[in-house]
């Protein structure tokens, strides 16, 4: 039984205990004595009186009818007594409070027979190897990724075992004793965290596993500017490409299966360093530091109590703020491997297109520095070499670096000062790009008039009536590997050759064949070219030199036409016009197909004029020919006198010499190369010996198709 | 040498930053400092913040007002004045500052070389 006395406390009536009143007074004037030299003194005191006075009245509120002993000693020791003041107050509370909750979790440890349980805190489905993880004391994490391969490997058969454990095992909460655990680190995250998280597990440098994770992307990037620049097939280590693959899939499972190191313990764990208060303290102060970098966990706490601070009113809405805002993004279990997934297939999908990109990129560079020796042949003075360096450069160039510089400063982990590298980057690109756009047009203005120059060139009439036309080969032209420029040989993919540093030959010839209007042979010899203006262009084509030569009945073309720098490449083309008699037969000769960009057109195109231009219509049936083989001109245009004298294939070799007799009827399946149904025809043309069986030009209706095919096959 | 002694040395150093960061975030009275430095894994005695708040109030770093409140006795909140923003920011840097060299130092792997 206690005496029960009343205090006027800081303006408020407390019934206490009377001994508590003893205890409250002594305590109070060990506080004035404390602070007696201090100035403001008084108002500590004052200050820390209206403290109690507040716990007190809380308490009278919740029912108590009088403060105890018990109450004041409670309150004295939160708020500390005067002689902890300016000492060490909180190590010895915390020291024990830290002793406490690892002894708790040895008890912990110790009271349950250790039992296999679900884990209720640590879970990602079910928490059965959060569970599993607890009992056998390894890192929740290996055991989430052990029975992931499992799973794969077992073909499924450990999901049922999951499940079956999901039903049996009775769930408990559980802390995880563990000392070191493998998490995401999302502090010094570039993508999701994993790579930095493993760095600090194994306690090395961040670049060090993102440098793997990054190497078949690079791998991927060298082997592309391989390819490109030496021409040869290199196919590059295939292995890289598989690695690729695995090492993409390893990380999502990573990324899945790691939680992400959130409070300060955790990232403790992460280090795997000793979890106890000056541990802690360290870490929160390294922490602190980087508060204003970036927004850590504690501080989003932090400021959504902040948001709690204002008044009473606040308050309550801030509570509520906190209730909504804690529905947020899930940070274990389905939902988050679901995000995981979309993110990775963003991902993906960004670094393929990236990938593309770039070796499109390099390959366009490549390309740009092989035709470097025809440069000469197209860019012309000052200006125009100054545009081109700086497209190169500038434009191709400069993406690709500042795309590898980036790459590699993410995976470094080099934060970048300022955006001025970005911005340099981009204002020289924008510099290529008008360099590019510059040259276009001056580019353009150089091709813009035409002109050609024709020559009438006589022909006599051959002396069996046909004429064989042939490239000249008169000087025998070496071909070996020195006209290979890069290991490939440019004879076939562009339209010249015989590259030197003064001359460059083109072949760019195209021979009409036409009906002559008369009974005697013509050849007309078109030179045309391209320039700035008309009399440049005209005194350009009067440059080409292309001589023809008749012996007998051998019509020798030139192998080609040089330009010089000087002229600079301007489209120059020669045509050939041969006018043929009606009747009068003509042969091609093999050899001409050297010419690139060529094809002979066996029409009168109207009189629209003469077609000069490039046709590369291989598969128009009108325009197709064959050399070796004779043809006659009729009324109708050129027909093949079936005369072959070498099969395209050279597998069929007719009679060279055979006699233009009706014994020589071919067999009308025996060509193969021509189906064609059989067509009479009554040709009015008299000199035509043979039994075409060509088909004529007009009804091909039909058998154009099987031609097209045939031709295709 | 008592470790508690170097290490409440220790804290004692950081604790006017500490408290000082908090009320810069918005006005706060002394229970509410309290709850923040625990949440955050600082321990302190309120009877250590009391004449702490005390201090810098004299100092013209904080300066507080009265609010009623209908549960107890009217509280006092503190909140940073000018000067009191001015003093925290020197306090910041000079606490990167200290963290960043104390980092650097304890965390050198390299044995020094021993002079002959």
């Amino acid at each position: 039984m206690k005496k029960i006395i009343n205090i006027n406390f800081h303006s408020r009536v407390i019934p206490i205990e009377e001994t508590a009143y003893d205890i409250l007074r002594k305590y109070v004037d060990s506080l004035k004595k404390h602070f007696a030299d201090e100035e403001g003194g008084d108002e500590i005191v004052n200050d820390i009186e209206n403290r109690f006075a507040e716990l007190f009245s809380d308490r009278l509120k919740k029912g108590a009818t009088c403060i105890t002993d018990a109450d004041v000693e409670e309150i004295i020791t939160s708020m500390g007594r005067p002689e902890d003041f300016d000492q060490d107050e909180t190590s010895n509370k915390n020291g024990n409070s830290s002793r406490n909750s690892s002894s708790f979790a040895e008890e912990a440890a110790a009271d349950e027979p250790r039992r296999l349980y679900r884990s209720e805190n640590d879970k990602m489905l079910g928490g059965v190897c959060g569970g599993l993880a607890a009992y056998l004391r390894i890192d929740p994490s290996v055991v989430r990724i052990i029975y992931a391969l499992l799973i794969l490997g077992s073909f499924g058969t450990a999901l049922l075992l999951y499940i079956i454990l999901w039903i049996a095992l009775p769930p408990k909460s559980m802390v995880t004793k563990i000392r070191k655990r493998l998490f995401r680190d999302p502090d010094h995250k570039a993508i999701g965290g994993v790579a930095s998280g493993l760095a600090a597990y194994f306690n090395i440098e961040i670049w060090i596993p993102r440098l793997i994770f990054c190497l078949p992307l690079i791998g991927g990037v060298i082997t592309s500017i391989f390819r490109h620049a030496t021409w040869f097939d290199y196919e590059g280590p295939v292995f890289l490409g598989g690695f690729g693959g695995t090492l993409f899939i390893t990380y999502i499972i990573l990324w899945i299966v790691l939680p992400e190191a959130q409070t300060a313990s955790d990232k403790l764990e992460m280090r795997g360093e000793k979890i106890d208060l000056e541990s802690i303290k360290n870490t929160i102060k390294s922490d602190l530091e980087g508060f204003k970098q970036k927004a850590t966990v504690v501080g989003e706490e932090m400021k959504v109590k902040a948001e709690e601070f204002g008044a009473e009113v606040k308050r309550k809405s801030g509570s509520l703020k906190k209730e909504i805002s804690s529905v947020n993004i899930p940070r274990q279990g389905i939902g988050h491997a679901i995000g995981v997934l979309f993110k990775a297939f963003f991902l993906f999908i960004t670094v393929i297109i990236t990938f593309a990109l770039v070796a499109a990129l390099i390959g366009v560079i490549f390309s740009g520095g092989v035709v470097l020796p025809l440069k000469e042949y197209f860019i012309h003075g000052f200006w125009q070499n100054i545009m081109a360096w700086s497209v190169l450069l500038f434009f191709l160039i400069l993406p690709v670096v500042g795309l590898l510089t980036w790459l590699i400063r993410r995976i470094i982990g080099a934060r970048s000062g300022s955006n001025y590298l970005g911005y340099t980057f981009g204002s020289l690109w924008v510099i290529g790009l008008i360099s590019l756009i510059f040259l276009m047009a001056s580019f353009g203005r150089h091709f813009s008039t035409p002109s050609s120059l024709d020559d009438k060139i006589e022909l006599t009439a051959p002396v069996n009536g046909r004429l064989i036309v042939k490239m000249d080969d008169s000087k025998p032209y070496y071909i070996d590997d020195s006209d290979d420029w890069m290991g490939m040989n440019w004879r076939h993919r562009g339209p010249f050759f015989g590259l030197t540093d003064d001359s460059l030959t083109l072949n760019t010839v195209r021979i009409d064949i036409i009906k002559s209007n008369d009974s005697a042979w013509h050849l007309e010899r078109v030179r045309r070219s391209l320039g700035n203006n008309t009399a440049e262009a005209r005194s350009l084509a009067s440059q080409i030199n292309f001589p023809v030569e008749q012996k007998d009945s051998v019509l020798s073309l030139s192998r080609g036409f040089a330009i010089t720098p000087r002229q600079q490449f301007r489209n120059q083309k020669v045509l050939l016009v041969i006018e043929v008699p009606v009747g009068k037969k003509i042969l091609m000769k093999r050899n001409l197909e050297d010419y690139k960009w060529f094809s002979i057109n066996r029409k009168r195109w109207g009189n629209n004029g003469i077609n000069i231009e490039w046709d590369d219509n291989d598969n128009d049936y009108a325009n197709s020919w064959t050399p070796e083989v004779e043809y006659v001109m009729t009324e109708n245009g050129l027909e093949r006198t079936g005369k072959n004298f070498q099969d395209n294939n050279g597998n069929e070799e007719q009679n060279r010499n055979a006699l233009p007799d009706s014994s020589q009827k071919k067999n009308p399946n025996g060509d193969y190369r021509y189906h064609k149904p059989k067509t009479t025809r009554n040709l009015n043309a008299p000199a035509n010996e043979k039994n075409p069986e060509d088909k004529d030009v007009e009804s091909t209706e039909s058998s154009a198709t099987l031609v097209l095919l045939t031709n295709l096959s | 040498m008592n470790i508690e002694n170097t290490q409440s040395q220790m804290r004692k150093g950081i604790l006017e930053f500490c408290i000082l960061s908090i009320i810069r975030r918005g006005e706060a009275y002394p229970s509410d400092i309290v709850e923040e430095m625990r949440s955050a894994n600082l321990n302190i005695l309120e009877g250590t913040l009391y004449p702490l708040l005390t201090r810098l109030k004299n100092a013209d770093m904080l300066t507080y007002r009265w609010v009623e409140s209908n549960s107890g006795p009217p509280r006092k909140y503190f909140s940073l004045t000018d000067k009191g923003l001015a003093f925290y920011r020197e306090l910041e840097t000079t606490w990167k500052e200290l963290a960043n060299a104390v980092d650097a130092l304890a965390s050198k792997t390299e044995i020094r070389a021993e002079n002959p």
